[in-house]
């Protein structure tokens, strides 16, 4: 896998080096010119404006459809009902998890483009077509899910529709953070049927409280073991009711991984309402956001998810909201 | 001898030395239940808990309910193990490795995925009768097993459990259900709340109804044949064994989560002291069964606080080593 991302690597410098020397044949025929992208794996350059593309990361299906880029074969269920149309478009190429090889294989896609979930795929995928890991992930989120967009934007030429998404996100972040702004500390809690774990400034979600200067709820502890494992970064730390308690947020920032993936028999709401949460402050002053966990959650680091999420946010934070 | 004959049709005692046993467990028990209830992320001082009525009332909401639901847990999968035990005739099973557990997922999984609105209660009916039905198979399969091999019962459960468990993981990943099949897969209290364990109390129920024919099922561990001869209603001790093993774990499964080794190691251990009579040690096997998860809670509060490990995950590394150390160790007698 090392090896193999080193190779493209120097495949790409080498490339970029001998750039010069081939500027001439490049700009003549311009459906062949390549443009930078950086992915997981580094930086890639790829012949710009593919026609046929396969998408398998969520995250990825979202933004590119924010710049209405036809997507050719998608995995068979998104969880996501904003991409509906996408979904009845594109072909199946199996799930999430595990994509069809045979069905990619078939389409011929000029590019693929994996990511998050589907991540351990790419190297096998690579063999099809041209692969893209776009995985979103660590600490800088939302500067990686922005580089993302503009590297979508690069590739399919859509800049200008890139630069617009990426103000228009700016503007809700910005908007969204006077509107957290001294309001208090936040807990940012998933529930999963009946039980409950919680999320970090370094998890997962924790880039609400970075890029919102969202203080986090915790407890007081001499080592803070959270956020040093891979689990705590996926799913959460499994907590008791009497931790919600005795963190006491001012609001309850809550995640129903249930209900996203397509599971609601039993809601986060009926989970939380305890005698030990409806103690809390962020419960007794009625400050509970319960978040599109389909969007947070399935689609994390897409731009439609991210600016749906930050809206749900600012309006749960609103006076009287 | 005598005590145990005398015993068979109506409600023995058990004998002087049992007596004592079951007090010393209960009353570490009891211990261990105190202690239970003072961990926590709150942590304030036994005497605050008390005097405090805000702590007063999360021992009420959270505390007690927690430790009453790992007792009743541990308490009535020991049983379950031991009945199993005994009816098999074999040392080496438990619900985990006959294929009841993994019989009661398929049934949780199928009331999801067919009526997913049914209430708790309903969809723990169906786990029920799934269970019931996979330990039946698994008797069927049990006795075509030569007596002579001993270690191919468990075998055989384990590959019936396992080819059970396929089946159900191959239904939950076509119906993208696999992590929601994870959530039931690992025991664990960290839900558990006044209102949401009260299911256990029925598998509490069903524990003390298996202590009342303690006796019967004493006698049917000698063997089908054997307790014919003594005049044993063999096919009822069997058919009401197998309904308390299944009702338990699904109870169990439905309301926690699957707890591994709980019905494996603990009858094991008792039984190396105090033998095979269910009289004097059903009793004990409950108390250690429930003392020892319970340990394994607290350790799971403990050692990563504020945040948990699954007790299962705890009980399933501790009883392994514990297993590993007795099937290495010869019994003392036999």
């Amino acid at each position: 896998m090392a090896k193999w991302t080193r190779l493209q690597l120097a495949a790409a410098l080498m490339l970029g080096l001998a750039g010069p020397a081939m500027a001439d044949q490049t700009t003549t025929e311009t459906d062949r010119a390549t443009v930078p992208v950086m992915t997981a794996l580094g930086r890639r350059e790829l012949p710009a404006q593919p026609q046929k593309i396969v998408v398998l990361d969520i995250a990825a299906v979202d933004t590119l459809a924010a710049l209405e880029v036809p997507i050719a074969g998608l995995p068979s269920r998104l969880y996501v009902d904003y991409l509906d149309k996408q979904q009845a478009e594109a072909a199946p190429m199996g799930t999430l998890f595990e994509p069809d090889f045979e069905a990619i294989a078939g389409l011929a896609p000029d590019l693929i483009v994996a990511g998050g979930r589907s991540s351990r795929q790419v190297e096998a995928l690579s063999e099809i077509a041209p692969t893209i890991d776009m995985t979103i992930w660590g600490a800088s989120h939302v500067d990686l899910a922005l580089s993302r967009l503009r590297s979508y934007g690069a590739l399919m030429g859509r800049g200008e529709a890139a630069t617009a998404l990426e103000t228009a996100f700016l503007a809700k972040l910005e908007a969204t953070r006077a509107a957290v702004d001294g309001r208090g500390r936040a807990l940012i809690v998933m529930t999963n049927g009946p039980k409950v774990t919680t999320y970090g400034a370094q998890s997962r979600f924790g880039w609400l409280h970075d890029a919102l200067n969202l203080p986090e709820a915790v407890i007081e502890q001499p080592e803070a073991p959270s956020g040093d494992a891979a689990e705590a970064a996926t799913h959460g730390e499994a907590i008791s009711f009497e931790y919600i308690a005795q963190a006491n947020p001012d609001w309850l920032i809550v995640i129903d991984r249930a209900s996203a993936i397509g599971q609601d028999n039993q809601a986060a709401a009926a989970t939380l309402d305890n005698a030990l949460v409806t103690g809390t402050e962020a419960w007794k002053k009625g400050q509970v956001i319960y978040l599109d966990s389909a969007a947070i959650y399935i689609a994390g680091g897409g731009i439609q998810a991210m600016t749906a999420t930050l809206e749900q946010i600012r309006a749960g934070f609103a006076p009287g909201g | 001898m005598a005590e145990a004959t005398g015993s068979i049709s109506g409600l023995g005692r058990p004998g002087r030395s049992a007596r004592g046993a079951i007090c010393l467990c209960l009353f570490v028990l009891m211990l261990l239940a105190g202690l239970s209830c003072v961990i926590g992320v709150n942590q304030t001082s036994p005497l605050a808990l008390l005097q405090d009525p805000e702590a007063a009332q999360l021992l009420l909401i959270s505390r007690i309910p927690r430790t009453l639901a790992v007792i009743l847990t541990g308490a009535t999968m020991a049983v379950a193990g031991v009945i199993m035990q005994l009816l098999v005739r074999n040392r080496f099973v438990e619900p985990g490795t006959t294929g009841t557990n993994e019989a009661a997922m398929l049934g949780l999984l199928g009331a999801t995925l067919l009526a997913p609105a049914l209430p708790i209660f309903t969809k723990m009916l169906c786990a029920a009768v799934a269970a019931l039905l996979g330990t039946l198979v698994f008797l069927a399969l049990a006795r075509r097993i030569p007596p002579q091999q001993p270690l191919l019962v468990p075998l055989v459960g384990l590959v019936y459990g396992g080819i059970l468990a396929a089946a159900a993981g191959f239904i939950a990943f076509q119906a993208d259900l696999l992590q929601y099949l994870a959530i039931w897969m690992s025991g664990e209290f960290s839900g558990v709340l006044s209102g949401r364990y009260e299911l256990l109390w029925l598998a509490g129920l069903l524990a003390g109804l298996a202590y009342l024919v303690a006796d019967q099922f004493t006698i049917a561990g000698l063997g089908e044949m054997a307790s014919r001869g003594l005049g044993l209603r063999y096919g009822q001790v069997l058919g009401f064994g197998v309904v308390v093993v299944s009702l338990v774990s699904a109870l169990v499964i439905v309301t926690v989560g699957v707890l591994p080794f709980v019905g494996l190691v603990v009858p094991n251990l008792v039984s190396r002291i105090m033998g095979d009579n269910l009289r004097d040690s059903l009793p004990v096997v409950a108390a250690t069964g429930a003392g020892l998860l319970l340990i394994c809670d607290m350790l799971g509060r403990l050692l990563r606080a504020p945040y948990e490990i699954p007790a299962g995950t705890v009980f399933g590394l501790f009883g392994a080593a514990l297993f590993l150390v007795m099937l290495l160790r010869r019994p003392a007698h036999g």
